[in-house]
């Protein structure tokens, strides 16, 4: 492959960094395991970008190359297996913006959130992202009246988990 | 106010907690290899492929006595011609399926269509086996039953194991041959079992959603 498109490539990829964190984030619970699933992602954006024909937004294009390597190809590697736990860590929230009881709320909402499956979280993650019913129906591959209902079900397991 | 809302609320002003990426991280990360289960389950197909490949030809080449055995058993060549095009044709037709199974697997289809493609592509590796394993018990039933008929060693050792000579080899090949398939049978269940888990436990909740 040419060293333009690569060059293209990366500065897209470098410029929207964010998004593949965030699928790491919400994916792996430990520093090595969410590197090594940005490496993945970035390989796997990386074998899928000479398809990628600009029609779409790159960011857009982003979410489902993340999600579907999270969700399908990745398969964890070995060394991911002893390493330090960062749970609460990259989830910290600076005190001056929550009074304690929000920050309490959210710290809470995100461990919940990591209790979810698979499915549950890419549900989460793009609703998180703003995106409509029509886009998480389209990306996940279901229907969009039952991607609305799987949510709502998820909205009321996390209100359980946060008011028992 | 909405437990979500209030998540997306600090979602969405938390930058990232996690060390920005360089470009030159990222540019090495391009040449790094790939651990998707796609490409290991590309390895073992090819490892499947040339795995009963090996196993019907190497005798069939190395041993001058089992070819000459083959040559008494067929007594009309062009028996045994067919049989051997007809392997070789449903081996190609078998690498056919996968290469077009594997090409249709792309990482931006929707998470469902991306599952189903690779659970499809397993099923084809799946078939391939399973036709294996029935050519290598049609042919070993096969090549008993002429010994019987043609091989005099054979029908000397049945008559000195007396009356029931034939129901105990007969019992022995049949338990032999069950316990083999068991074993090959865990050992395929183990490999797929863990490549796919995570695939097929996900696969599963997506179908439960569109119910």
């Amino acid at each position: 492959m040419n060293k333009e498109l690569e060059h293209s490539f990366v500065e897209l990829l470098e410029k929207h960094q964010n998004i593949v964190h965030k699928v790491c984030r919400l994916y792996t619970n430990n520093y090595d395991a969410h590197n090594d699933l940005f490496q993945e992602i970035t390989i796997q954006l990386w074998k899928a970008y000479p398809k990628f024909r600009g029609d779409a937004k790159f960011s857009t294009w982003m979410y489902r190359v993340g999600l579907n390597t999270a969700i399908t190809l990745y398969r964890k590697s070995k060394r991911t297996i002893k390493t330090q736990d960062f749970e609460g860590v990259s989830f910290k929230i600076k005190a001056e913006d929550y009074d304690d009881t929000q920050e309490e709320q959210l710290k809470v909402l995100y461990k919940a959130v990591h209790q979810l499956n698979d499915i549950e979280k890419a549900l989460v993650f793009l609703y998180l992202e703003d995106k409509d019913y029509k886009e998480i129906s389209e990306t996940l591959g279901i229907s969009e009246v039952n991607a609305r209902v799987k949510m709502n079900r998820i909205k009321t397991k996390l209100r359980t988990i946060l008011n028992p | 106010m909405d437990e979500l809302d209030l998540l997306k609320k600090d979602w969405n002003k938390e930058s990232s907690n996690h060390t920005k990426v360089s470009v030159k991280d990222i540019y090495g990360m391009l040449h790094k290899k790939s651990s998707s289960i796609v490409k290991t389950l590309f390895y073992i197909s090819i490892a499947e492929l040339a795995f009963w490949i090996i196993i019907n030809t190497i005798p069939y080449f190395t041993s001058d006595d089992y070819q000459e055995k083959l040559d008494t058993m067929f007594p009309n060549e062009y028996v045994f011609m067919g049989i051997t095009i007809f392997s070789y044709i449903v081996i190609l037709v078998f690498i056919y399926f996968l290469y077009n199974a594997y090409k249709n697997i792309s990482v931006t289809d929707s998470a469902k269509k991306l599952m189903e493609n690779i659970l499809k592509t397993r099923k084809i590796i799946k078939y391939y086996v399973l036709y294996n394993l029935i050519m290598m018990g049609v042919s070993l039933a096969f090549g008993f039953y002429l010994s019987l008929q043609h091989d005099t060693n054979v029908i000397n050792s049945i008559e000195s194991l007396g009356e029931n000579g034939l129901i105990i080899i007969i019992t022995i090949l049949a338990v032999f041959s069950i316990i083999f398939l068991v074993i090959f049978w865990l050992f395929y269940k183990l490999i797929y079992g863990i490549l796919l888990k995570r695939l097929n436990r996900n696969y599963k909740e997506l179908k439960k959603l569109d119910l």
